[in-house]
């Protein structure tokens, strides 16, 4: 049998078995029936993706099937096997997408079935910084719970996401390993149908950050091929269902690694034998060209990004550090370079060996670095980048910063023989190799001594951290020369600029103008760039001809015109990760926000989701616009169309997230008190009128402005 | 997104009849003109039946005169014409790689020729049983030149290149009674047997024929592909440009053509100087442009990336251009009417060597001893010619396309290195584009080969094959003016990818190749011999049984005879566009077409429709591949 005809054949196989669950249904449910996946403004999105059409009904989704036949061509050519192999991912999103009708819940613990699209936002930063440099789709059972186990786990060290499909689940469940989108290991489903869940991840990819016209299915395919570091482990044996959906994985670009002997065609990069499972890691990566950045560091336990999420629960603590309750500080200090020994780490106060069980602790830290061209500017750059290097030890966990750091141990670490001297290798190794064109030389003092923890805490960090306050005060867009550009996501969304300035930082949240400052310093040809701002056109919109010709160049032409403070005039656009959205609201004349982990509806009638799906991919869409969580107390959010009085509407969360800084702004712009408390959230309204209600009764400004539009 | 176009062959047409107004105004003849005056063509040559062997005739069989005045059939006059047709290609080619092989002679440090692959010396040196170690690399290249040369005229035993091919080959040929002795004794062998009152059987005249040819393939052609990459580097892949577009009107322009790259490398690597460039440049140009037609120029796209002006049919043109201050040639397929032609314009037509000596040419000799002299000589004539253009005259039309060429065999298996994965497999094999082939990826692959012919709308065969084979997720390796043309058009663009099925652009996008591999000049064909026979041993099958055949739609020359017999005698089958001249025999052409494959499991199919052509090409690869379960 001809690698065509097994594809043809699982691709029939299924068609059929779709054909007869989606009758079955419509003889149950009655054609209107609706049907969608939850949490995604593209359903169905593979379909969607692939088509341009969107399917919300039984009886569209029989049409659906329709189309769907088209695909399965015969003629012995690639294309046909790839078509069918699309057609049979098809089908099994038909199938997939069955069992969630009436708001089903068909996925429970550990399986995650369809994942939201705000799951795949926040996969757009790591995807692009290389933080996650693939993505592995692991189907069927290893040949032993040992082998599954120890693929998965050299995957998860090594940061690639990992999504499971079929008998591996079991297996990983079997040997006690944590499984979730915060360990980056996700197990999907157990039917092998299940896989187009992360199929669906990589095709709404392609629509969100890559602006892919829904129906353009040849650049769909480009775009995974090119920018979506997938592939596919598949374990024997492969029937010809699986083999169908192979030649899908190849369609989109992803190659795929089995163990499989029998009957089974070699296709150079795409479909590789392997008989060797220990060996699936290093075929796979070669595979699809994934280099690993590896950073060799010398403590008892594994430091990768994949464990950034990870949990310490309180009975899993062996000790904790809390700057919430006892003196703590982490901190960067420029030192002359002859102050510093390099690579010197020095631990005053009792190890972790010294400590009581469960007991809470202080820690103080300071790195101190000296470089010909660092800059007091950088400290808090790298500072920041500490809980991310803490976070990436496996079995450490690590959240805030300054001097509210908080810091737990896991038991299991502590076994393994982690010590507080391996925080400051973490430290050491981490700053080097990611600042190295700043920092020469570099040194780790931690402190446990409670004593000298209150000595640095209070002496030493405190006056520097307010230091630095009035510094960022004063760090005004009016203030400083230049802004920069910041490129990192084209990548993933080839037209999309930011313009990042002191008070409007990148949209992922993730970028200050101090960030892009260091980054271009580090790296001069790298994705942050210097524009200049010498010729202002129209300073209230925040637009500049230089700003105009930087966007031009950086986004290859697809841009002519940005303004940095209009939601209404050429917008900023936006990749396709940003924390937040906010859009018009006609009947309040204002603005709403939601934010990425919002799951409920706006008085936009939309949700997150379908609000993103208005932006993104670098395109301008006047009204809407995506942002980080810190612009919205920036005194140039949307500025040129009256400010932050525009603000009707925000979830409660992201509201009281916001509310200090928020009200700080109000009050010095406008002179309004607790300006949050005008503001609607989801307790209040998820329609229009009712919030024009409650903003009407609470008297807010925004009533009585010019309509935007 | 992409701004990749195809360049047609009407913009092709266009430019050649923009040109020949300028011919018009100077009264220049051309091709387009004489091909008028010599149609129709005589019916009785177009047959093969007409016979000028001895001065009884010429003897020309009609029903009413079935035989000669010797007695000689319609057979075994078509059989004779049909060999010695073979033996003029046979010997054409041949020829060209003793000349190789005397070059190396004359190879030392620092001369004008030196060892550029001193590896691949070595290694075709251990293959023949050279003792190579501690020998001084030019030593060992003089006493390979001898043994090569002696290829030519060896008194016992069979060509020595014979043992590259699978043992299944070698066994056919040797059960066939065709193995190629001495390369010169098969073509002294081929013109006694066609001799007046020798053979007129036409299954010992064929089977000399493919004797003959195989003394090319695998004996002369060979010589001169193996001994040239010695000498001047094994061609890797390298950016250039094709058509008349290449020229650079504020440059002096010389052409190369013909096809020993001998002294189209000495032309380049002087016309490279810093003393010629400055030497150009007193005579009031830019700088010094070396384009090519033809098979040298081939040679120096392969190995250089010097742009390639045009292929055979596209000579005269350089010249209509009248932007060409030296038009160089070396041997075979230069036309004539060259010299003419040239006195209408400022363009000198420099002949260089005693096998192609031409009126109205300026006749340079070119020597191995004395090449680097020779090579200042000429450039220099060209850079004082520049001064003598005549403004008015200059029209360089503007088109061209970018090539990516240089894919010799051993180019082709590093590109195949690229997408293997160190976990599984191993490198330096054909393995990862059999594995493409035998999963269907790619469903087999065409060696397009061969010249122009008016009898066809010049590269309108080789394009619209190619084009039809790569939609139909059919490699294309192609050489000579076949390449050219592919080259012309944008199909060695590696954004012609566009144009393939899905199984060929994925398998460019991951090699990183354009559709349509350059494996170099007509003579270079002995490269995909070896091409076939590696993918023979690499996969365990015969050379016959692989998805992979031959295609000379527009071929002319004795020379393509040649190396059609060659490869089919190799075992793949061979699809041409026009007949050999073999139609007033049937039981030729029956042995042509189906007889000898009971000798080397291939034959020939001639269809001149074009399409169907393609179609009979693609259902035989299907057969292969059926016939393989694959």
């Amino acid at each position: 049998m001809t690698l065509f005809d097994r594809v043809f054949g699982g691709n029939d196989a299924v068609y059929g078995l779709t054909e007869g669950a989606i009758d079955g249904a419509i003889a149950q449910y009655g054609e209107d029936k609706a049907v969608s996946f939850p949490n995604t403004a593209y359903s169905l999105p593979c379909y969607y993706a692939v088509t341009g059409t969107k399917v919300t009904t039984l009886k569209e989704l029989k049409e659906a099937l329709g189309v769907v036949k088209t695909l399965m061509t015969r003629e012995k050519r690639l294309n046909d096997a790839f078509m069918s192999g699309v057609a049979t991912a098809l089908c099994a999103e038909f199938i997939e997408v069955l069992k969630y009708i009436d708001g089903a819940t068909p996925y429970e613990e550990p399986c995650y079935g369809h994942l939201a699209d705000a799951v795949i936002r926040e996969l757009g930063v790591p995807l692009v910084t290389g933080d996650i440099p693939g993505v592995a789709v692991i189907l069927g059972a290893a040949p032993t719970t040992e082998e599954g186990v120890a693929l998965v786990k050299s995957y998860q060290a090594q940061g690639i996401l990992v999504t499971l499909v079929g008998g591996i689940i079991d297996q990983v469940a079997e040997a006690g390993m944590k499984t979730g989108a915060n360990v980056r290991v996700i197990p999907l489903g157990k039917d092998v149908t299940a896989v187009i869940h992360v199929v669906s991840v990589a095709l709404r990819a392609a629509l969100i950050f890559g602006n892919v016209k829904p129906g353009d299915a040849g650049t769909l395919m480009k775009y995974t091929m090119d920018r979506v570091p997938a592939f596919v482990n598949a374990f024997k044996p492969l029937d010809d269902v699986i083999v169908a959906c192979g030649a899908g994985a190849i369609a989109l670009g992803f190659p795929v690694v089995t163990n499989e002997t029998e009957n089974i065609f070699r296709v150079p990069k795409s479909l590789i034998v392997q008989e060797d499972v220990s060996k699936f890691n290093a075929t796979s990566l070669e595979a699809r060209d994934i280099k690993i950045k590896i950073t060799n560091i010398d403590i008892p336990v594994a430091f990768a990004s994949a464990f950034e999420g990870e949990i310490i629960r309180r009975k899993d603590m062996q000790v904790e550090f809390d700057g919430s309750r006892v003196d703590c500080a982490e901190l960067v200090q420029t030192c002359d370079a002859s102050e510093i020994e390099d690579h010197k780490i020095t631990v005053v106060g009792p190890e972790v060996d010294d400590m009581e069980l469960g007991s809470k602790n202080s820690i103080a830290y300071v790195v101190k670095v000296a470089g010909k061209n660092m800059q007091a500017d950088f400290e808090p750059v790298i500072e920041r980048k500490f809980h991310n290097y803490i976070n990436c030890i496996e079995g450490v966990y690590h959240t805030g910063q300054r001097d509210m750091q908080r810091i737990r141990i896991s038991i299991e670490a502590f076994n393994a023989g982690f010590k507080i001297k391996h925080i400051g290798e973490v430290l050491y190794a981490s700053v080097k190799n990611e600042f190295d064109a700043v920092v020469d030389k570099c040194e780790v003092v931690i402190y446990t001594d409670p004593a000298e923890c209150t000595r640095i805490r209070h002496e030493v960090a405190i006056p520097t951290f307010d230091k630095r306050d009035e510094r960022l005060d004063t760090l005004t867009d009016e203030s400083v020369d230049v802004y920069y550009s910041c490129i990192l996501c084209q990548a993933f969304s080839p037209s999309h600029v930011c313009v990042v300035t002191p008070e409007r930082l990148g949209l992922c949240g993730a970028v200050s103008w101090l960030d892009a400052k260091a980054t271009h310093q580090l790296d001069p040809n790298g994705p942050c760039q210097i524009i200049t701002k010498e010729r202002p056109i129209d300073e209230n919109l925040g637009s500049y001809e230089d700003v105009d010709e930087a966007v031009q160049k950086f986004s290859q032409g697809a841009l002519e015109h940005v303004t940095l403070y209009s939601i209404m005039q050429d917008p900023m656009t936006s990749c396709g990760c940003f924390e937040c959205i906010c859009g018009i609201e006609p009947f309040s004349n204002g603005v709403v926000i939601a934010n990425r982990e919002y799951a409920g509806m706006t008085p936009l009638g939309m949700t997150f989701p379908e609000m993103a799906s208005m932006t993104g991919g670098g395109v301008q869409t006047p009204g809407f616009m995506g942002h980080g969580k810190h612009f919205i107390s920036s005194k140039k959010f949307m500025k040129a169309e009256g400010g932050i009085e525009r603000i009707v509407w925000m979830p409660k969360e992201l509201k009281e997230f916001v509310a200090e800084r928020l009200n700080k702004t109000a009050q010095e712009l406008y002179g309004i008190e607790n300006f949050t408390d005008m503001i609607g959230d989801e307790t209040v309204a998820e329609d229009p009128e009712t919030l024009v209600a409650f903003l009407t009764e609470k008297g807010h400004p925004a009533l009585g402005m010019d309509p935007m539009m | 997104m992409s701004e990749f176009k195809l360049t047609t062959v009407e913009e092709f047409e266009a430019a050649t009849n923009r040109l020949l107004e300028t011919g018009a105004k100077v009264g220049a003849d051309a091709w387009q003109f004489r091909v008028k005056n010599q149609t129709p063509h005589c019916k009785f040559g177009e047959q093969g039946i007409c016979c000028r062997i001895c001065s009884m005739g010429p003897c020309r069989i009609t029903p009413k005169a079935p035989r000669g005045i010797c007695g000689c059939d319609a057979h075994g006059i078509v059989g004779r014409n049909f060999l010695r047709f073979t033996a003029g290609g046979a010997a054409t080619h041949s020829d060209h790689g003793r000349e190789i092989c005397i070059t190396l002679g004359h190879a030392k440090e620092g001369g004008d020729y030196q060892v550029k692959d001193p590896e691949k010396l070595i290694r075709i040196a251990k293959e023949w049983g050279v003792e190579t170690e501690g020998k001084d690399i030019y030593d060992l290249a003089h006493e390979m030149s001898d043994l090569a040369q002696e290829e030519y005229g060896k008194i016992r035993g069979i060509s020595r290149w014979l043992k590259r091919a699978p043992q299944h080959t070698q066994d056919l040929w040797h059960e066939a009674g065709i193995e190629p002795r001495a390369i010169d004794r098969e073509v002294s062998c081929a013109l006694h047997m066609t001799h007046m009152g020798n053979t007129c059987k036409p299954e010992a005249l064929i089977r000399q024929a493919l004797r003959n040819g195989l003394s090319d393939g695998w004996g002369g052609s060979m010589c001169g592909t193996e001994f040239s990459d010695v000498l001047f580097g094994t061609p890797k892949p390298i950016e250039t440009e094709a058509n008349l577009g290449v020229m650079n009107a504020e440059n002096v322009n010389i052409v190369v053509h013909g096809h020993d790259p001998s002294l189209s490398e000495m032309i380049c690597e002087v016309a490279d100087s810093k003393e010629m460039i400055d030497y150009a440049k007193s005579m009031g140009a830019k700088g010094i442009t070396i384009s090519g037609v033809c098979c040298t120029s081939n040679e120096v796209a392969m190995r250089r990336g010097i742009p390639m002006a045009g292929n055979f049919l596209q000579q005269e043109n350089v010249v209509l251009t009248g932007a060409c201050e030296a038009i160089v040639v070396d041997v075979q397929c230069i036309f004539p009417a060259l010299g003419p032609l040239s006195k209408c314009f400022h363009t000198k037509f420099i002949t260089t060597s005693p096998i192609c000596q031409m009126p109205d040419s300026e006749f340079i000799e070119f020597s191995a001893g004395a090449a680097g002299e020779k090579a200042r000589q000429i450039v220099k004539l060209a850079c004082e010619n520049f001064k003598n253009r005549k403004p008015d005259l200059v029209y360089i039309p503007d088109m061209k396309q970018k090539a990516t060429v240089g894919y010799s065999v051993e180019a082709i298996v590093k590109t195949l290195d690229g997408v293997t994965n160190s976990q599984v497999d191993e490198t330096g094999t054909t393995k990862p584009l059999l594995e493409c082939i035998t999963s269907g990826v790619i469903r087999g692959a065409v060696a397009m080969v061969g010249c122009n012919n008016p009898k066809i709308r010049p590269d309108s065969a080789h394009i619209e094959l190619m084009k039809k084979l790569l939609a139909n997720d059919i490699v294309i390796i192609a050489s000579g003016c076949s390449a050219q043309a592919a080259a012309k058009a944008g199909l060695m663009d590696k954004a012609a990818k566009d144009l393939c099925g899905a199984g060929l652009k994925r398998v460019c996008e991951l090699a990183d190749i354009p559709p349509v591999l350059h494996m170099g000049s007509c003579v270079d064909i002995s490269r995909m011999l070896i091409l076939a026979s590696e993918l023979a041993k690499d996969s365990g099958l015969n050379i016959s049984q692989l998805p992979v055949v031959g295609c000379a739609p527009e071929w002319m020359s004795e020379k393509a005879v040649s190396i059609g017999n060659y490869v089919v005698a190799t075992g793949l089958d061979t699809f041409l566009g026009v007949d050999p001249y073999v139609s007033g025999s049937d039981q030729v052409a029956g042995l042509l077409t189906e007889g000898v494959r009971d000798w080397v499991e291939a034959a020939y199919t001639v269809e001149k429709d074009i399409d169907k052509l393609g179609d009979l090409m693609i259902e035989r690869i299907e057969e292969k591949r059926a016939a393989l379960g694959i």
